[in-house]
């Protein structure tokens, strides 16, 4: 038999693979335990004012994604919601009460964006569903420019406008 | 031929363990880092980036360790060999969608998608002469405790 193709303890090697990738998972869950505890309870993001200093590049680095029935109430609860699709995608039709800033204006335009929203406003970022990066970036963006609580809604417009919600158009 | 073989097989074991090594202390040393890294191939589910980013560095730390030391070759590679499908599969899939982004194997700045897509494929050939040779030199008969 050829000795280099001997998979006869192919079972054995297998399991004693899947052993290795467990205990590595159980070794990365035991020692990041705070981060995995607060990622399953949705604490990526702390209320303003509450950040624990420790663990403060977990809870503001990075936007925290939220779904439809999130948005609603967000919504009800006062969150600004930022479309961050093109000018012109807006004009056509955007979720009420939504505010307009393009991802690829963002630096020009976010001066007077920050001086008519102030920094603890929640803020809703939405463009054009899951295959659009721009909610994400501007979120990102936005969580750089010092705004505490940022949340990207990833089934975007389409979602909305396939459910049935209400659309504004126009500036 | 034996020996240039038995050294093919520890250049091979070597090289592949310690690149994970490396590989897995660098993003351990900042998961939340990593996370964003993952992130950016809008693969996973949100949360699930951070799961990942916990985890997978320990896992590739684990099994590097084992080929570096020798011990459990075989599964390690193999368990490393099917990391880097999935890695080839992610990086694969973020060339296809145009995404233009830090690979995140080595933590900061490492690698462009397709740069990194050429480096997991030469992993893939080391993982395939590192099994197989070791296969070579401790045949299914073996029960010296050494695989």
């Amino acid at each position: 038999m050829n000795r280099f193709l001997d998979y006869s303890e192919l079972p054995r090697i297998i399991l004693e693979a899947v052993v290795i990738l467990c205990f590595g998972i159980l070794v990365g869950l035991t020692l990041h335990f705070q981060l995995v505890r607060e990622v399953l309870e949705g604490k990526l993001i702390a209320p303003p004012g509450q950040h624990p200093v420790a663990t403060e590049r977990v809870t503001t680095g990075y936007p925290e994604p939220v779904d439809l029935q999130s948005v609603r109430q967000q919504i009800a609860a006062g969150t600004l919601l930022v479309d961050a699709r093109i000018e012109e995608l807006y004009r056509q039709g955007h979720l009420p009460e939504s505010v307009s800033l393009p991802l690829a204006e963002v630096e020009s335009r976010l001066p007077k964006f920050r001086e008519e929203h102030p920094l603890q406003t929640p803020i809703i970022v939405y463009c054009n569903g899951y295959g659009c990066p721009d909610s994400f970036d501007l979120a990102m963006r936005l969580l750089e420019s010092g705004y505490r609580k940022v949340m990207v809604f990833e089934g975007g417009f389409p979602e909305w406008e396939g459910a049935g919600l209400p659309i504004e158009a126009g500036e | 031929m034996e020996r240039l073989l038995r050294m093919t097989y520890h250049l091979c074991r070597l090289l592949l363990g310690g690149i994970f090594l490396y590989a897995g202390l660098t993003k351990s040393m900042d998961v939340t880092r990593f996370a964003g890294d993952i992130a950016a191939y809008r693969i996973l589910p949100y949360q699930w980036n951070y799961l990942a980013a916990a985890t997978l560095p320990y896992v590739e730390f684990m099994a590097g360790l084992l080929l570096v030391i020798n011990r459990r070759v075989r599964p390690a590679t193999l368990l490393l060999a099917l990391l880097t499908l999935g890695f080839i599969a992610a990086l694969g899939s973020v060339i296809y969608r145009g995404l233009d982004i830090d690979c995140g194997c080595f933590g900061a700045g490492s690698a462009t998608p397709g740069q990194a897509l050429w480096r997991d494929l030469g992993l893939l050939v080391l993982a395939h002469f590192t099994f197989h040779l070791r296969n070579r030199f401790v045949p299914s008969s073996s029960r010296n405790g050494i695989r």
